[in-house]
């Protein structure tokens, strides 16, 4: 794999519709400990196990997260797995709203400022800023089944609860952004399963759609594309968040029974990560070639950046996953998006995101 | 049924799809004050309107918190019901044991399909989440019951569906029990490797399925 492009050149040529020397080649997720524990036994070397260590090890692009939340060390954790911290207005006002929102100086040290500096200064990484959205945040404060009950019993402190939130995720942007320009950002959501979104599209143009069409713009000013992660079937989400001006989404998983080759068809303009169905991974080479083939046709024809998706599980030995990454460069080498055709993300369009890819 | 008696039934109906709860709580005393039969309040007005959202969420004209709210309605209208069913003489349908599988703290699949059973009028012993398997075959000697749910998110728990089943056969009471799996990795060719009774994709359809095996 000769590369004439640095990792971050070659993503936003990708995103722009522009000819690339060849598709990234990604893991979006840090790896399941179970696998990593299992690959240490099949004799990965004990230093590798970190995220970017794997990354180097198997010779991918790396691709790294920095995580950002609106809760501080002062906010109550959650009583167990699923639940809430707050039930309802005088909760969220007497307890738990005075421990939100950390100045925007305060949510990324100094020290991890330089760190994505020189290790964007190299060209061989992609660093993405995630956040909460605007699904995910209620959820994690008012319990997950809460939460869904929330539209209807709270439907008034739901919207002041985001309103508040877009405000200071506005505020972190503008200081984080002018900081360190991400290659991209992701917002997690998590909304849809199996059998497609858990809310409807009213609730979705109630609830969130505004919020983002807060955000979004703002996030644009700095010319980084936006991705929603949200696992299971996201079909029809997809086209509601197209709507609020997402640029991407991902993982976009087999399991969900999601086909990408549908979604650069209703969304041209959108970019898609992961697909690589992760339960085929088990059983080794013909099986990859094969998904591989499958994704490819939509790597050609669209914004397609192939990817695990949502994690290799512990079953795939770690011989298994070097084919994989060997299996991932031989394909990745065949994307060149030379013929042209292919529509650049939204934030590509505006004057902003034409500019080159300049640090501030 | 006189026209009075029908507007009432079609209007708890109405309001338990919307999640009215208060409504359809006030509407249930209100048709039995009018002297109309508990049985009728039930499957004409309760179940008939859990039958309609559950159609509408198999084919997502209805989501989550549309279900869910209306399973609450359900559940108020019930308390109200309750007594003058008992006082009828009216069952339920029979009982079904629901968990999630031990080593998965993952409830609100489990809770939207107890939910959804429950409106079909059949009594759900809830054993929680994170459930063994030995709890599991505790719980349908003690009631009875003659399905098992059992709900898994994540593809290393889901093998605590087999474990389940292992512990039934184990107990000698496998034959006794329909055992119905579902969640997220869930697929029908899982269910019948682990040797499941009913694989379902949907709360709804799960509803449905168990209501079934009890009308056999």
């Amino acid at each position: 794999m000769s590369d004439n492009m640095t990792a971050p050149q070659r993503f936003k040529a990708y995103l722009s519709g522009m000819p690339v020397d060849r598709a990234p080649v990604i893991e979006w997720a840090p790896w399941w400990n179970l696998t990593v524990e299992r690959w240490l036994k099949d004799g990965l070397p004990v230093d590798c196990a970190g995220t970017e260590a794997l990354q180097e090890y198997f010779g991918l692009d790396k691709c790294l997260q920095t995580c950002v939340d609106c809760r501080t060390s002062s906010t109550p954790g959650a009583p167990g797995p699923g639940l809430g911290i707050m039930e309802d207005e005088a909760d969220y006002d007497i307890k738990i709203r005075p421990t939100l929102f950390p100045d925007p100086p305060a949510v990324i040290s100094e020290e991890h400022y330089k760190y994505l500096a020189n290790t964007h200064e190299r060209g061989d990484t992609l660093h993405f800023f995630t956040v909460e959205g605007f699904f995910w945040y209620p959820r994690v404060m008012f319990g997950i089944e809460n939460h869904l009950y929330s539209f209807y019993d709270y439907p008034e402190l739901y919207k002041r609860m985001c309103d508040e939130y877009a405000e200071w995720l506005i505020s972190v942007f503008r200081y984080v952004f002018s900081r360190f320009k991400f290659d991209f950002m992701s917002f997690a959501e998590d909304m849809s399963y199996n059998s497609g979104p858990m809310i409807s599209k009213e609730l979705f143009d109630e609830f969130l759609a505004p919020f983002y069409k807060k955000v979004i713009p703002v996030i644009h000013e700095y010319g980084v594309p936006v991705f929603i992660d949200s696992d299971g079937d996201i079909t029809m989400a997809t086209d509601w968040y197209a709507s609020v001006g997402a640029d991407g989404m991902f993982p976009l998983e087999r399991q969900a029974g999601v086909d990408v080759s549908l979604y650069i068809e209703k969304q041209p303009s959108m970019a898609f990560i992961g697909h690589f169905d992760k339960m085929c991974m088990k059983f080794g080479e013909e099986a990859m070639r094969k998904e591989f083939e499958r994704i490819l046709p939509s790597m050609l024809k669209g914004k397609v950046i192939s990817s695990v998706d949502h994690q290799t599980p512990p079953d795939v030995p770690l011989e298994y996953y070097k084919i994989y990454v060997r299996l991932f460069k031989e394909y990745a080498a065949l994307v060149r998006h030379n013929d042209g055709g292919i529509q650049p993300c939204p934030v590509f369009k505006t004057p902003e995101g034409k500019q080159d890819n300049d640090q501030p | 049924m006189g026209a009075n008696t029908v507007e009432i039934i079609n209007e708890i109906s109405e309001k338990l799809q919307k999640g009215k709860a208060k409504e359809v709580t006030a509407l249930v005393a209100e048709a039995l004050e009018k002297g109309v039969s508990p049985e009728s309040i039930l499957n004409e007005g309760l179940i008939s309107g859990m039958n309609i959202i559950g159609e509408k969420f198999k084919r997502n004209e209805a989501f989550v918190p549309e279900v869910l709210i209306a399973a609450r309605a359900m559940n108020e209208g019930l308390k109200v019901l309750r007594p003058a069913l008992a006082g009828a003489g009216v069952k339920p349908l029979g009982k079904a044991v629901i968990c999630t599988v031990k080593g998965d703290m993952h409830d609100i699949g489990k809770n939207l399909v107890k939910m959804m059973i429950e409106g079909q009028g059949i009594e759900c012993i809830d054993l929680g989440v994170d459930v063994a398997p030995e709890r599991v075959v505790e719980a349908v000697k003690e009631s009875g019951a003659k399905i098992v749910c059992l709900s898994a998110l994540l593809s290393t728990t889901m093998m605590g569906q087999k474990d389940v089943i292992d512990a039934l056969k184990a107990a000698g009471i496998r034959d006794q029990v329909k055992v119905m799996v579902g969640g997220a990795p869930v697929t029908q060719q899982f269910a019948d490797e682990i040797g499941a009774d009913c694989y379902t994709l949907d709360a709804a359809s799960a509803a449905q399925a168990a209501r079934a095996f009890f009308e056999e």
